[in-house]
């Protein structure tokens, strides 16, 4: 009997321990190793005040979640954020929310609406075996259907918290295009195949179009196509039932922000060219999202000013869309902080560094957002002799 | 009787199958050391007869294109390498953000853009030896005290607002180190500040301070790198033979006083 009932303990030993190994190789719901925080509002006198966030490579929750944190302080109601389907998607059909859902978890609790941008292609839906490696960027038109089931898939997860979806970046540019030639028809069908699937998943949400680069190419130019001719090759390939606004991106490289606007010109008024094509093609009711634009304060690049040059411009850019640009939904800062500098001249173009030191910039906008009025200057002015 | 003979029939066999394939596997192993040692050549280096460097010539002085052609110093850092391995030598002019796309799709040979090594790169790429380091310097003036920060006891130093060196000063205050801060604008003003006497030091990267020893020779300034940021050439990392050719040619470059030459015409 004892040594009966001995066996008994250890069957029920053995039994225990099998349980909690089965319970340990299970797959759990992801833990939340920084807490959300009480629920917030953004305070802010200027609701179009958006940034750009770059998001998708930070590791660090704490770091995304103070990311969002500084963008509420700063009275941003809106991020662009971007939500790379090869993260989403490394098997065919098989989607991993995680990185996403944190993002999202943390910019509703700080009360921010966020735009998504979605692009970058999983090496399963790009071609192998070439002696060149494609780019993430190669997104071949038989893989069009797989990129708009994932936009799909996108839209639904998200039904309640994002309402705006961008629909790749910059096609314009070879490079964005996986460096072949851009192509404004093939990026039409694109979008036509996204709306579709996005549409289906949630008819509220808006599909944005475009998020043209800024550029000078001419036609035939191996680097890409100025936005203007490519928007209207679109249009010619019968986009217009398959976007709901249109995304801009517009900088103003050295010039202020009330620059007049030319083809042959690089401002931050060259996106009234872009709505001018809108408008002719009976599209003038669409608004217009700016996804990206700002200035570049490097001491020595040759599109950038000055940092006090670059804090007025990019206040002066908000009144000047306030006071004229009516198509307007939300204007974007590029960008708020990278997840690590990239060594060069486009840190410059960040309101933070990559370890959360504000910038000028950061504290004027602020000031600008949130109605404050500091007047200190964060510098000394020249030196002089005298 | 049988089985010994059947087993000496097993062993034949197995010798006669282990003979050769151990042979083939000499010459294998024999070819892959040959291979790796092997001298790189130039026309598997560069099957396209010419060498395509991707630069961003938007970021003066190191590469500029102003409308007619691109100048700078990595243009003649690449036109002087084309030389030590006479090959001719194209530019593709790229932005930053798709520099090294290019160089991972076989768009372009090599990048020299005035880039720093990145270690996260390291996987996707290889990096030459260094060809300028654009780390902080410290600067003094000649004639004034001595660079060590700290002979005043509060010393005054004068900097760009925002900048590299304004983290590495905050770092130095959480250190308890007194000193007295002087935020600019321009880094250009926190020289002009310690060449009027109003700084006892600056910290500017060391482009800046070459750019502003230049225009001003008749000041005296001493100067000791505090951080190191290599400017180096990216190669893709399966283009090995690449890599050893445009490294030894800069190697020899850095020995025949050649890149100095070029890094003093720009700086």
């Amino acid at each position: 009997m004892i040594h009966l009932a001995k066996h008994r303990k250890r069957f029920f030993i053995l039994i225990a321990l099998l349980a909690i190994a089965i319970a340990l190789a299970l797959p759990r719901p992801a833990s939340e190793s920084v807490p959300l925080g009480e629920q917030q509002t953004v305070e802010t006198a200027q609701p179009r005040l958006c940034v750009h966030t770059l998001l998708e490579n930070e590791v660090e929750e704490a770091k995304i979640k103070r990311s969002l944190q500084l963008t509420r302080e700063l009275g941003a109601a809106t991020i662009v954020q971007f939500f790379p389907w090869a993260y989403a998607e490394t098997q065919p059909g098989d989607y991993s929310w995680f990185h996403a859902d944190r993002i999202i978890r943390h910019a509703r609790r700080q009360g921010i609406n966020v735009i998504a941008r979605l692009g970058l292609v999983p090496a399963w839906a790009r071609p192998s075996g070439s002696d060149s490696p494609t780019t993430l960027n190669f997104l071949p038109e038989a893989s069009f259907d797989h990129f708009a089931r994932y936009a799909g898939a996108f839209a639904a997860r998200y039904r309640e918290a994002i309402q705006a979806i961008i629909i790749w970046n910059e096609p314009n540019v070879s490079f964005e295009w996986g460096y072949r030639p851009v192509d404004p028809a093939a990026y039409t069908r694109l979008l036509r195949d996204s709306y579709q699937q996005i549409k289906t998943a949630n008819p509220d949400a808006q599909v944005l179009a475009g998020a043209l680069a800024p550029t000078l190419e001419a036609a035939g130019s191996a680097a890409g196509l100025n936005e203007i001719e490519y928007l209207s090759a679109m249009y010619q390939a019968g986009a217009s039932p398959y976007f709901d606004a249109l995304a801009i991106h517009t900088y103003g490289f050295r010039e202020p922000p009330a620059a007049a606007p030319a083809p042959q010109r690089l401002n931050f008024r060259r996106a009234e060219l872009l709505r001018r094509v809108l408008i002719a093609n009976g599209d003038g009711a669409k608004r217009a999202f700016i996804t990206e634009f700002g200035w570049n304060d490097h001491p020595r690049w040759s599109g950038a000013v000055r940092p006090s040059q670059r804090s007025a411009y990019t206040i002066q850019a908000f009144e000047y869309a306030a006071a004229h640009w009516d198509w307007v939904e939300n204007l974007c800062v590029w960008a708020l902080r990278y997840p690590a500098d990239l060594l060069s001249y486009p840190d410059n173009f960040t309101l933070m560094s990559a370890d959360f030191r504000e910038k000028p910039i950061y504290f004027a906008l602020q000031d600008y957002a949130r109605g404050w009025k500091r007047s200190e200057r964060p510098w000394l002015l020249p030196p002089s002799a005298d | 009787m049988a089985a010994a003979t059947q087993r000496r029939l097993t062993r034949r066999k197995i010798l006669s199958l282990a003979i050769p394939l151990a042979l083939a596997a000499a010459l294998i192993l024999a070819s892959l050391l040959i291979h790796r040692n092997a001298p790189p050549n130039i026309n598997r280096a560069f099957p396209g007869g010419e060498i395509v460097v991707g630069l961003d010539a938007s970021f003066p002085p190191f590469a500029l294109d102003d409308g007619e052609s691109v100048r700078g110093l990595d243009i003649d850092l690449a036109k002087a390498i084309g030389s030590e391995l006479e090959m001719p030598v194209r530019f593709l002019n790229i932005g930053f953000y798709a520099l090294h796309d290019a160089l991972i799709s076989g768009q372009v040979d090599l990048l020299i853009s005035a880039l720093r090594i990145d270690p996260a790169r390291t996987q996707e790429l290889r990096y030459t030896g260094s060809y300028f380091d654009n780390g902080l310097v410290t600067v003094t003036a000649a004639t004034g005290r001595d660079s060590n920060l700290e002979s005043p006891a509060k010393p005054r130093i004068a900097y760009e607002y925002a900048s590299n060196a304004d983290s590495q000063i905050r770092g130095w205050e959480g250190a308890d180190r007194a000193l007295q801060r002087l935020p600019y604008e321009l880094p250009e003003y926190a020289l002009d500040a310690l060449r009027l006497g109003l700084a006892d030091s600056a910290i500017v990267d060391a482009t800046t301070l070459r750019l502003y020893l230049r225009a001003r020779a008749e000041w005296g300034a001493r100067y000791e790198y505090i951080t190191h940021e290599p400017y180096a050439i990216a190669i893709r990392i399966d283009r090995v033979d690449a890599w050893k050719l445009v490294d030894s040619a800069l190697a020899a470059l850095k020995e025949n006083g050649k890149l100095a030459t070029i890094i003093d015409k720009w700086l």
